[in-house]
């Protein structure tokens, strides 16, 4: 695409053609505040929050909204903008929310307070735009608005496929992780860690945020411009992650005690010298072939290429595969 | 995947085959809703009526086990209506000839019978794929998991190369793997006859180098698929079997058999996060092994891309990280490699595969790196193929249909497929495990379709017994327009409804991959 030149605050800046005002700032480092804009979204200028002044324009214009030409000249600061960004500002937060008595909803992972909505429509938009599900609506107007599952219904009965992209999208805490709530011990003060990882389900390979306070897991989410997913996540992704704290994970070697036929706790040291000692008496009467390794394809690759280097080096077998096979 | 996951969205046509990707690689389907949304077209080949499916200019809702004889009769239109790349396949392909003859035993007509849908629809679909320079082939396991699995495959793969769809942006032949690191598990070297890289055992140079490298002398005898592992179990050849993170008598098929075999043998070791079946009812010893929150390592995604993997929360009692679990059995069995550092088992496996030597955790702290990347200067490898194909000439397959191993009969009159659901993952012993998730699908159900619902006076929610002639479930009737007459479909994920009770022993006549997607049934009310 061919290259424009316009003026931003004063300095010649080199743009694509077909480029936002917003994007065109962002590239040389001006930060202008939004609210309604995700950049996976068609631009929608809807909570005005970006305006800034553009010469010859009888008053200031969304940036997000507002395409590069040449020529243009663009002031991202002053007196009127200021005033008119707080007015904005005050006009978002609109207190009064907060006391309308909205939805709640019978599913575990989604949760939405109106007092922190700001109403600029990006979950709605997220549902229709990305994902086609157009399983949530804006309701009502002015201070009276509200969003909702579409028609009033409970996410668990519409096309909501509880992928939590509305939460993921969220420029406040209106929509938010049920989850996560749930775990996140407010008293203790502790700030959660942010850790950033591979998600662990399918071959997409998302790369996901997980958020920990001490060892507990409060919360996945992911950022925008990140990875293949580029910030989105599926149910799975985002919300099932109670697995890793389930009381059911396996916290001990076990050994099988023949008496009674039961799987009993034991050692490492036990544990390792009975594998290896069984393994090495298999392998004296049959020979390595007798011994065969099955590997998944949820290990890492480093588990994985030591356990091929174990079979093959250690047993001698090249009897090793996995369910990759499928 | 030949081409890579960002590219999907700027698609001029998408053939997505076997593939309910909405459902199975949900953030995946997000780049092709993208594509839909810019008018992209949509051509989808499945038994059932999915979210894609609906959405199609053709979809064509084929009887299960009848790819090749839909795929030889697209490629015969391609050709006899001259719309195949001619320069492509002149110079950059072979055996043009022997494939053309091939397809062209399978006129329109001949496939639309066998397939069961329409001779028109097929000219359609042909045209389309054919007609767009971005046309890209998506596929997942209803290709893969058929007797003719990998002839399924290069039936796609004959397509893409006659059109030329291949080695440029948003085209090629892309499987989408089910789990999160197939791909990685496969570039390790867990395979009976490839060494980590895709290094052929059967090469004594190659097993010369492991053998140096890893300083003991290395078998080249080729050792046994996951299938044959299952038959060796029965014929005493096989008498231990050490299982990482796996739970082979719930996921293998003809269940019952397989448990056969788990009786049979001598030893079983078990390293996993859950007490899973196999486990429990077999194994001598189990280790407790970490999750991926818990660990340091990478995964390879479908589009090759190396990315790291790293540890969020400790471990819960005991329980250790696979590999440490594994150099301290090799310990025990007198081979010390050192410490358990999953950065330096990169680095070995790095230094001894060409294709993987220039990465390393360095060069991914940021971003992952697609493979092939020879050295730490190439940038990684976006698409294959890129110029020509990397072997030189695309080989062309000559290809006729084969029949699954059960076929409906009289007595056993439907076909049944299996598959993975929105919710659920595989055995589901994580997703089961999540409240949420567990709620929104609680249990097995079978989808059936109004047709047969009606013919067998079934309603819908109602109690049903599905026999297959190695065992039978009961569960409950969904009736749903998604499924064709003559097909019911079940998801996979239940312990207590397991599939493997009903899937038969066809396998992959190359490869020995198990035929889950179809084998024989009936039914009644419960």
């Amino acid at each position: 695409m061919p290259a424009n030149t316009l003026m931003i605050n004063g300095k010649d800046v080199e743009v694509l053609q077909g480029e936002s005002l917003l994007d065109a700032c962002t590239k040389i480092g001006i930060n202008i505040p939004t609210a309604c804009h995700d950049s996976r979204l068609e631009a929608y200028g809807g909570c005005r929050t970006c305006l800034v002044d553009l010469d010859g324009a009888p008053r200031p214009v969304p940036a997000c909204k507002t395409f590069t030409s040449p020529g243009m000249k663009v002031e991202t600061s002053g007196v009127v903008l200021d005033t008119v960004r707080t007015t904005v500002d005050e006009m978002l937060a609109c207190s009064s929310r907060a006391a309308i008595e909205t939805w709640t909803d019978a599913n575990r992972f989604i949760g939405y307070d109106p007092a922190q909505c700001i109403m600029c429509d990006r979950c709605v938009r997220y549902c229709d735009e990305i994902m086609q599900c157009n399983a949530l609506e804006h309701v009502g107007q002015g201070s009276e608005a509200f969003i909702q599952p579409t028609q009033g219904e409970s996410f668990l009965d519409t096309s909501c496929e509880l992928c939590g992209g509305c939460v993921g999208t969220c420029p406040t805490e209106a929509l938010y992780s049920k989850q996560s709530l749930e775990v996140f011990d407010k008293q203790s003060g502790e700030a959660p860690t942010t850790t950033r990882t591979v998600c662990n389900y399918c071959g997409v390979g998302c790369i996901i945020d997980i958020e920990t306070q001490g060892n507990t897991v409060i919360d996945i989410d992911a950022q925008t411009g990140v990875g293949p997913n580029d910030g989105h996540l599926c149910s799975k992704g985002r919300f099932a992650w109670q697995f890793i704290n389930h009381p059911d994970r396996l916290t001990s070697p076990l050994i099988r005690n023949y008496d009674n036929g039961e799987l009993e706790e034991t050692s490492w040291e036990n544990a390792l010298a009975v594998a290896a000692q069984k393994l090495s008496a298999v392998k004296q009467q049959y020979g390595a072939d007798g011994i065969a390794f099955l590997a998944s394809s949820r290990c890492t690759n480093e588990d994985v290429y030591a356990l091929q280097k174990l079979a093959r080096s250690v047993i001698g077998t090249n009897s090793v595969h996995s369910c990759a096979a499928t | 995947m030949t081409n890579s996951i960002a590219e999907i969205e700027n698609s001029e046509c998408m053939l997505v085959v076997g593939s309910n990707t909405t459902d199975a690689h949900p953030v995946l389907a997000l780049r092709m809703k993208k594509a839909l949304r810019n008018g992209a077209k949509l051509l989808v080949v499945d038994p059932r009526k999915t979210w894609l499916a609906e959405r199609a200019d053709v979809h064509l809702q084929i009887k299960p086990g009848t790819d090749i004889p839909l795929m030889n009769a697209i490629a015969h239109v391609i050709i006899s209506e001259d719309l195949h790349d001619k320069q492509y396949v002149e110079t950059l392909s072979e055996g043009f000839e022997e494939m053309s003859e091939a397809a062209a035993e399978w006129p329109v007509e001949r496939a639309a019978e066998i397939c069961e849908v329409s001779a028109n629809d097929i000219r359609r679909a042909a045209r389309i794929y054919a007609g767009y320079k971005h046309a890209g082939i998506y596929y997942t396991l209803g290709i893969t998991e058929h007797v003719c699995g990998v002839d399924n495959v290069r039936s796609l793969s004959n397509l893409a190369i006659i059109t030329g769809h291949i080695g440029h942006e948003a085209t090629g032949v892309n499987p989408l793997r089910g789990q999160n690191n197939v791909q990685g598990c496969n570039d390790m070297g867990n395979n009976p006859v490839y060494f980590p890289g895709y290094q052929e055992v059967a090469d004594a140079a190659v097993t010369e180098k492991f053998s140096q490298a890893w300083g003991s002398k290395l078998s080249q005898t080729p050792g046994l698929r996951l299938d044959q592992m299952l038959d060796g179990m029965h014929d005493d050849s096989v008498k231990a079997l050490f299982v990482m993170g796996e739970d082979p008598v719930l996921s293998e098929p003809n269940a019952k058999h397989v448990h056969v075999g788990f009786k049979k043998i001598d030893v079983l070791i078990s390293q996993d996060i859950f007490l899973n079946e196999t486990a429990r009812l077999y194994a001598d010893v189990v280790f407790p092994a970490t999750c991926f929150a818990e660990k340091e390592g990478t995964f390879t995604n479908s589009e090759r891309r190396v990315q790291r993997v790293r540890k969020a929360v400790d471990a819960p009692g005991q329980a250790r990280p696979d590999i440490q679990i594994i150099f301290d059995l090799a310990k025990q069995l007198g081979h010390d490699w050192g410490e358990a550092q999953p950065s330096k088992v990169w680095d070995e496996f790095a230094r001894l595969s060409p294709q993987f030597s220039g990465i390393n955790y360095e060069r991914i702290e940021d971003e992952g790196i697609q493979w092939p990347c020879p050295d730490v200067s190439h940038p990684g490898t976006k698409i294959l193929h890129e110029g020509a194909p990397i072997r030189g000439k695309g080989k062309l397959y000559p290809l006729d249909h084969i029949k699954p191993w059960e076929e409906a009969d009289d007595e056993y009159p439907l076909t049944l497929s299996t598959g993975r659901t929105l919710y659920h993952y595989n055995s589901a012993t994580q997703t089961l495990r999540n409240e949420g998730h567990r709620e929104k699908e609680p249990e097995c159900f079978f989808e059936i379709s109004p047709d047969d619902a009606r013919d067998l006076n079934i309603a819908d929610k109602e109690a049903i017994t599905v026999q297959s002639r190695r065992g039978s479930i009961v569960s409950w009737a969904k009736v749903s327009e998604k499924v064709r007459k003559g097909v019911i479909w079940m998801p996979m994920h239940y312990a207590e409804a397991s599939a493997n009770t009903l899937t038969g022993d066809g396998r992959d006549l190359k490869v020995g991959t198990p035929e889950y997607k179809l084998c024989a049934v009936r039914l009644h009310k419960s």
